[in-house]
């Protein structure tokens, strides 16, 4: 509760008439535009903001709509920008020369998982059958993902070996152009594994198609209840994919605590409630300094994994 | 099934539903007409409106404004070589020619009715197929995918001009090349950007085709002059006589041709409608109706191919192209789940969508064809009228794709060497073919090299991919065997 006393003068100096200006990095669409998008419209038909502009900047996997965020931040009333876990995870490899740190983080707003699945007919139907099959030979069968090599799917399937004691680069990471894609070839039989998002699979799961060998939330997940976290299996694995709101560098402790405010307001209401709801998201409550701890935490686990995998070079 | 269409019928029907499509498809269409502004840009441009309506209503919207823009899109190909999506690229090889010749009015009339007739038969097979084909999604795999883009490249040199296949190859490859600029999909590793995030996600194809295709035409007006085209009084929308007879195996060819190709998740309408072009050419009879039958035969097939893009969207929730990733993400925001069980929980939604996309089509057609006329004035303006209205627009189309400005500079310097390739004789068409194909081709390969462990053995040992690969021999050795076979008649005449 450190943020309380800002809370208290963010109920006052917040007014509904404030105007947000959110960039995008990413086209329209996708994850990233549905949840900057939700956000907006849960704001403004909550009377917590009068309006909210998007503005959609893709290019250079985030890299562009950061350097165009940066640079014309002073032009918007109150600029924010829509990120995701792949900010860390380009850093890590240096794609781009920016960091979380050169923005202010405000809130994480909601969080996907990731899971590890199989065919719903396959008879290796739970994870330590999975594993112990790649103990034995690391070759047995490929494992799809729904991004590249180095990238969220990848990561996510290495923690989740390195915990069995399976040497990530020896498991053959096919990379598909999307999840959905990535979901055709389990489903056809190209791989045997699937590593993906939990928003992603929840049809497949929901109709049958696919099992869900263990998930990467910290507790069971309401919609798909039958299906396992790492952590009950017994490895400490938890991670997840969030999605948040930052500011520009610098910004005042003020505007801060009236976007924390605004959220939190946001967080409770019904209406939120059923956005989340409706698009099958997890919700995220990491604002402001445990933000920034989440962050780091996150940054710290992911270049481990991504050490070990070859993506980044351990500090010397 | 029948009580699902008649439910589909009632929602379909409701008038309000109604107004969105007639007012989609209009959106949908004067969006796509821009050069370089296609269906992505459209649907994009309409979320905010889908917004305000509900699911069923939102999404009829959507699709009239999807296929209102492919629908739009040819005409930008053939009035100035401008083709705004890839799926049109192929319209513009017999189109423009036509157009320049003065026909633009034939021409456009000819794409809006094969247009139509794809997307008809498109519908009609999504009404009745939609469910059962979504197998086909499932067994197409990255060997398969590898040697149908193969073939489609492999085409290039069956069908080149006479002496003009080795350029044609050249120039596929330099296509293939430009299509490696960026991140790499499966390493993460960037290649060929110089250190400039401009690079990283690649060159546009927006970017390409208006540079080799559009630019590279108007800076060739100016070099090399040219005729005006013939002036004929008020340029109307019909046909030739005969040409309604000529196109109509064609269009049937085609519009089955897309439907299943477009069925396939990735660059559906584009390949559909290189094959049905490639096709048609086989199919050639040197008559005066062969440019005709080359106009209806890709419009057919990306008609066809971009409603069969939705047996994977709706069935199994798979985007198999841009514009139906955003499609996906609008019926996400509505908390309707495209997949296997869509046809339970939403099934009015999802039958209303199908006839929708039949009243779509008729909208478009009596939308499009009263608008021909005046559209084809483009054609007979003077070239110092019509050339920096193209350069304009093309370099306005690329800057709003991106609002990059580098994205510019890069496009003009890209027609200037289009400019240059053209007047040394290289055919620009396979250089964009294989600039689209060249980031599918490679991903499928490299999957299909790490499964078998480093061979190419896959490509053997399954039963379809064999199947495309003994297509892939045959369409080589076709013209070798016929230059043999000519080569043995010379000499059993100077023998005789």
């Amino acid at each position: 509760m450190r943020f309380a006393p800002w809370l208290a003068i963010a109920a006052c100096t917040a007014t509904a008439s404030e105007r947000l200006h959110v960039v995008i990095p990413a086209g329209p669409g996708g994850g990233l535009d549905g949840t900057a998008r939700a956000v907006g419209r849960a704001l403004v038909e909550l009377d917590l903001v009068e309006r909210v502009s998007f503005e959609n900047v893709s290019g250079g996997g985030g890299g562009r709509a950061m350097a165009y965020f940066l640079d014309n931040a002073d032009r918007f009333e109150t600029p924010l920008l829509v990120n995701s876990t792949p900010l860390l995870v380009r850093s890590l490899q240096g794609l781009f020369p920016y960091s979380f740190r050169d923005l202010t983080p405000v809130a994480g707003v909601v969080a996907d998982y990731g899971v590890l699945a199989v065919r719903a007919d396959d008879p290796r139907t739970t994870w330590e059958a999975v594993a112990a099959e790649l103990r034995r030979d690391p070759r047995a069968f490929a494992v799809g993902g729904g991004s590249a090599r180095g990238s969220l799917d990848h990561i996510v399937l290495a923690m989740a070996l390195r915990l069995v004691e399976v040497d990530p680069r020896a498991v053959r990471y096919l990379p598909y152009d999307g999840g959905g894609k990535a979901m055709l070839a389990l489903l056809g039989g190209e791989v045997d594994v699937l590593s993906s998002g939990l928003g992603e699979t929840m049809a497949f799961i929901e109709a049958g198609e696919v099992r869900v060998l263990a998930v990467t939330a910290p507790e069971r997940v309401g919609a798909i209840a039958e299906a396992p976290t790492f952590k009950e299996l017994g490895y400490p694995l938890v991670f997840a994919n969030w999605r948040g709101l930052f500011g520009p560098p610098g910004m005042p402790a003020e505007t801060l605590a009236g976007h924390l405010h605004r959220l939190a307001n946001m967080k409770e209401s019904a209406h939120w409630q059923a956005t989340l709801e409706r698009r099958g998201w997890a919700s995220l409550n990491a604002e402001g300094a445990s933000f920034v701890a989440h962050l780091e935490a996150q940054e710290r686990q992911l270049k481990e994994v991504m050490i070990d995998i070859g993506f980044v070079r351990p500090d010397e | 099934m029948g009580e699902g269409i008649a439910t589909g019928l009632a929602t379909a029907f409701q008038p309000a539903n109604l107004a969105w499509v007639v007012g989609g498809c209009l959106a949908g269409t004067f969006i796509g007409m821009m050069p370089g502004l296609g269906p992505i840009t459209a649907i994009a441009l309409m979320i905010p409106v889908s917004y305000s309506l509900d699911p069923a209503a939102g999404l009829i919207m959507m699709a009239g404004v999807y296929y209102g823009a492919v629908f739009g899109g040819s005409t930008s190909s053939i009035l100035i070589n401008a083709p705004g999506v890839a799926s049109t690229v192929a319209t513009s090889f017999d189109g423009y020619p036509m157009a320049r010749r003065g026909q633009a009015g034939r021409a456009l009339a000819l794409a809006a009715y094969a247009s139509f007739a794809g997307g008809t038969v498109g519908a009609v097979a999504l009404l009745l197929f939609a469910p059962t084909l979504a197998l086909l999604a499932t067994e197409f795999q990255s060997p398969e995918y590898t040697l149908t883009l193969v073939f489609a490249l492999s085409s290039i040199a069956a069908f080149a001009e006479r002496g003009q296949v080795l350029r044609s190859l050249a120039a596929a490859l330099v296509g293939l090349m430009l299509g490696t600029v960026g991140t790499d999909q499966s390493a993460g590793v960037q290649r060929f950007t110089f250190g400039r995030l401009d690079l990283a996600d690649g060159l546009s194809f927006v970017l390409v085709a208006m540079a080799t295709f559009a630019l590279a035409e108007a800076f060739r007006m100016v070099v090399a002059g040219g005729s005006e085209p013939p002036r004929s009084g008020l340029p109307h929308a019909r046909l030739h006589p005969g040409d309604g007879k000529a196109v109509v195996p064609t269009v049937a060819r085609s519009s089955g041709l897309g439907f299943l190709v477009g069925v396939l998740p990735g660059a559906g309408a584009t390949l559909a409608s290189f094959f049905a072009y490639e096709v048609q050419k086989r199919f050639r009879r040197h008559d005066e109706a062969d440019a005709a039958r080359g106009i209806a035969a890709p419009e057919a097939a990306n008609n066809a191919a971009c409603t069969g893009s939705f047996v994977p969207l709706l069935t199994l929730g798979i985007p198999g192209s841009g514009t139906t990733a955003v499609l996906l993400g609008v019926m996400l925001s509505y908390g309707v789940q495209p997949g296997p069980r869509l046809l339970e929980v939403e099934p009015a939604m999802f039958w209303g969508v199908i006839v929708s996309m039949y009243i779509g089509n008729l909208v478009l057609l009596g939308l499009n064809l009263p608008l021909i006329p005046y559209l084809s004035r483009i054609i007979y303006l003077r070239r110092r009228v019509l050339v920096p209205c193209v350069i304009a627009f093309s370099l306005l189309g690329v800057y709003l794709t991106s609002l990059n400005s580098f994205d510019v500079y890069l496009m003009l310097a890209f027609a200037l060497a289009g400019l240059a390739l053209r007047l040394a004789g290289f055919p620009l068409a396979p250089l964009l073919l294989g600039f689209i194909l060249s980031g599918m081709l490679e991903e499928n390969l490299r999957r299909t090299v790490m499964l078998a462990d480093g061979s190419l053995g896959l490509l053997l040992t399954r039963p379809v991919s064999l199947v495309l690969l003994v297509l892939c021999v045959a369409i080589w050795a076709a013209p070798l065997l016929r230059m043999a076979r000519e080569r043995r008649r010379k000499q059993d005449h100077y023998a005789a």
